[in-house]
C-alpha cells in the first residue's frame, strides 16, 4: 500500500518502478525509503530516515526532489531546458516552448514531465499545456510549473 | 563575570592577544553529487568566484560573488553547502567513516551530517539526534537537498543515546557550546562566566552518556567554536581520566591544546587536541578521543 502511492505517482511519467514495500516507511503522511543497512536502526518514533520520497496530504501526494531524481534517472519522461529557462523555471515560472531543448519520452499534452537543466540535474516537474517543440519564438507556454527545488528556499522562509 | 574586558583578559591569560576578524563565507562541495572541478567552473560563469582553502579537501572561501552563494541552483541541486571553514574540520579528522556506524550526537542544523554521509558516500549509517523540532526540520531539508541516503534522524536528546541500544564504530559529538565573538558581535555583551560553566557541565554529561555508546576502540570526536578551556581542554582532560579514552594527534591546523589552564596543569597529552583562535576562521576547538577495550 505504502509503495503503491509511489509507484502510482511514478506511472504519471511513464514508468514502471519496483519497490521493496519492505523498505518502504510511513510516518505522519511522510513517505522514506531505507535500505537494508539502515532499516534495523530505524524505530518507529524517527524523525526522517533514509531518502525521503514525499508526503501525502488530503489525498494528494507531493512528491520530494529526490524520488523526482530517481525517476529521471530512471527514465521518466523529462524535457531539458535552457540555462535561462532553467533558472525561471527554479524560481517558480512556467517552462515557454522556445527553451526545450530536448523532449525525452512522449511529451503528451496533458501529463507530466520532468524538467531538466542542461546538465541533466532535476529541477522539478510540470504539466505539459503547449507546444514542446517547433518554430515557435512567440511566449507560448510549454510546461506549467508545478513544483521545482526553488521550494528549499522557500521553506526557510516560512 | 563577563564583559569584553574580563573576557579578554581570560585569553591574554591563555596566550593569545585580541584582534577583530571579519569572517569570509565558506563552502563545502558534495562530492557525492558532483566533481569538484566541474563545480568551481559552473561557479565561476555565475560570478562566484572560490578560493581554495589549503587545510580542506573539498573546502573554498567565497572570494567575491555578484549572487548569494546560498541561492543558486547549484546550492539547491545539493551541489555545496555553506559551511563555515572551521567547522568543516571535525568529521574530517574520522580515521574512516566508509560502511560505519555513526553517531551525530547533536546534528542540527545538519552541515555535518551532510559532510559525514559525503565522506561515507551514503554508505554505512548516520544516526542524527537533536532535541528541537524546528532544528530537525531544517536538518531534513539539508539531508533531502544534499541526497543523502544513509542517515535516520531521531527528536532525542544524545544523554538518552543509549536507549537506542547500539553501539556505534564513530560519534561525532559536536556540543552545544558557548559560541565565540567571531561569529556573534554581541557575544562580550551576552555571556557571562555562568554560562560557560553550565554549557561545560551539559558538555560533560554528553560526553559521558554517548561515550557508553561507543565500541571498544571506536573514535569520538569532540568540537566546540567555544573558546573557554571550561568547555574544551578542561572537558578533554576529564574524559581521558575518566571514561577510558586517549586522545589522538590529528593533522589539522590550529594550536597545540593548552595544558595549564590558568594555572591548573592538564594531562600532556591534551596537546593533541587543536585549537584555533579567531583569524582565518572562527574560534574553535577539536580534539579526538579513540576508546580503549576495557
Amino acid at each position: 500500500m505504502k509503495a503503491k502511492v509511489i509507484t502510482n505517482f511514478a506511472a504519471q511519467f511513464g514508468l514502471q518502478v519496483a519497490l521493496n514495500p519492505e523498505l518502504v516507511m510511513e510516518k505522519n503522511g511522510r513517505f522514506y525509503l531505507v535500505n537494508e543497512g539502515l532499516k534495523p536502526l530505524v524505530r518507529h518514533d524517527f524523525f526522517y530516515a533514509g531518502v525521503f520520497l514525499g508526503k501525502a496530504k488530503e489525498g494528494k501526494f507531493f512528491p520530494s526532489f529526490n524520488l523526482l531524481s530517481m525517476l529521471a534517472k530512471q527514465g521518466a519522461n523529462r524535457v531539458v531546458v535552457d540555462r535561462k529557462s532553467a533558472w525561471l523555471f527554479i524560481c517558480g515560472r512556467d517552462v515557454l516552448t522556445k527553451s526545450v531543448l530536448q523532449i525525452l519520452g512522449s511529451g503528451k499534452k496533458n501529463t507530466n514531465t520532468l524538467v531538466l537543466n542542461e546538465f541533466g540535474e532535476c529541477l522539478g516537474f510540470g504539466r505539459i499545456v503547449g507546444r514542446l517543440n517547433g518554430e515557435v519564438q512567440s511566449d507560448e507556454i510549454a510546461v506549467r510549473n508545478v513544483s521545482d527545488v526553488g521550494d528549499f528556499l522557500r521553506r526557510e522562509r516560512y | 563575570m563577563s564583559g569584553k574586558e574580563f573576557f579578554l583578559n581570560r585569553y591574554q591569560q591563555l596566550g593569545w592577544k585580541y584582534r577583530d576578524v571579519k569572517l569570509r563565507q565558506a563552502i563545502r562541495i558534495n562530492t557525492s553529487n558532483v566533481k569538484g572541478k566541474n563545480l568551481v567552473g559552473r561557479l565561476e560563469t555565475l560570478g562566484v568566484h572560490l578560493q581554495k582553502i589549503p587545510f580542506l579537501i573539498t573546502g573554498y572561501w567565497v572570494a567575491d560573488s555578484k549572487v548569494s552563494a546560498g541561492a543558486t541552483a547549484e546550492y539547491l541541486l545539493g551541489l555545496y553547502s555553506i559551511q563555515e571553514a572551521a567547522a568543516q574540520i571535525s568529521a574530517s579528522l574520522f580515521s574512516d567513516l566508509k560502511n560505519k556506524k555513526v553517531l551525530d550526537a547533536t546534528a542540527a542544523p545538519g552541515g555535518k551530517t551532510t559532510q559525514m554521509a559525503d565522506l561515507m558516500q551514503n554508505t554505512g549509517a548516520i544516526v542524527a539526534l537533536d532535541v528541537d523540532k524546528r532544528r530537525l526540520n531544517a536538518l531534513s531539508n539539508h539531508l533531502e537537498r544534499c541526497h543523502v541516503s544513509n542517515t535516520v534522524v531521531y527528536l532525542l536528546d544524545a544523554r538518552q543515546a543509549h536507549n537506542l541500544n547500539v553501539k556505534f564504530d564513530r560519534v561525532l559529538l559536536d556540543a552545544p557550546c558557548s559560541g565565540n565573538f567571531a561569529s556573534d558581535k554581541d557575544w562580550f555583551k551576552n555571556r557571562t562566566l555562568k554560562d560557560i560553566e553550565r554549557n561545560a557541565a551539559l558538555q560533560n554529561e554528553l560526553l559521558k552518556k554517548t561515550s557508553e555508546c561507543l565500541s571498544d576502540e571506536g573514535e569520538l570526536v569532540y568540537s566546540t567554536c567555544s573558546l573557554e578551556p571550561e568547555e574544551n581542554e578542561l572537558n578533554m582532560d576529564w574524559a581521558i581520566k575518566n571514561l577510558d579514552f586517549e586522545i589522538q594527534e590529528v593533522n589539522c591546523i590550529g594550536d597545540n591544546g593548552l595544558t595549564n589552564v590558568f594555572g591548573k596543569q592538564l594531562d600532556p597529552s591534551v596537546a593533541r587536541c587543536k585549537r584555533l583562535w579567531p583569524d582565518q576562521t572562527q574560534g574553535f576547538f577539536v580534539c579526538k578521543l579513540k576508546k580503549g577495550s576495557k
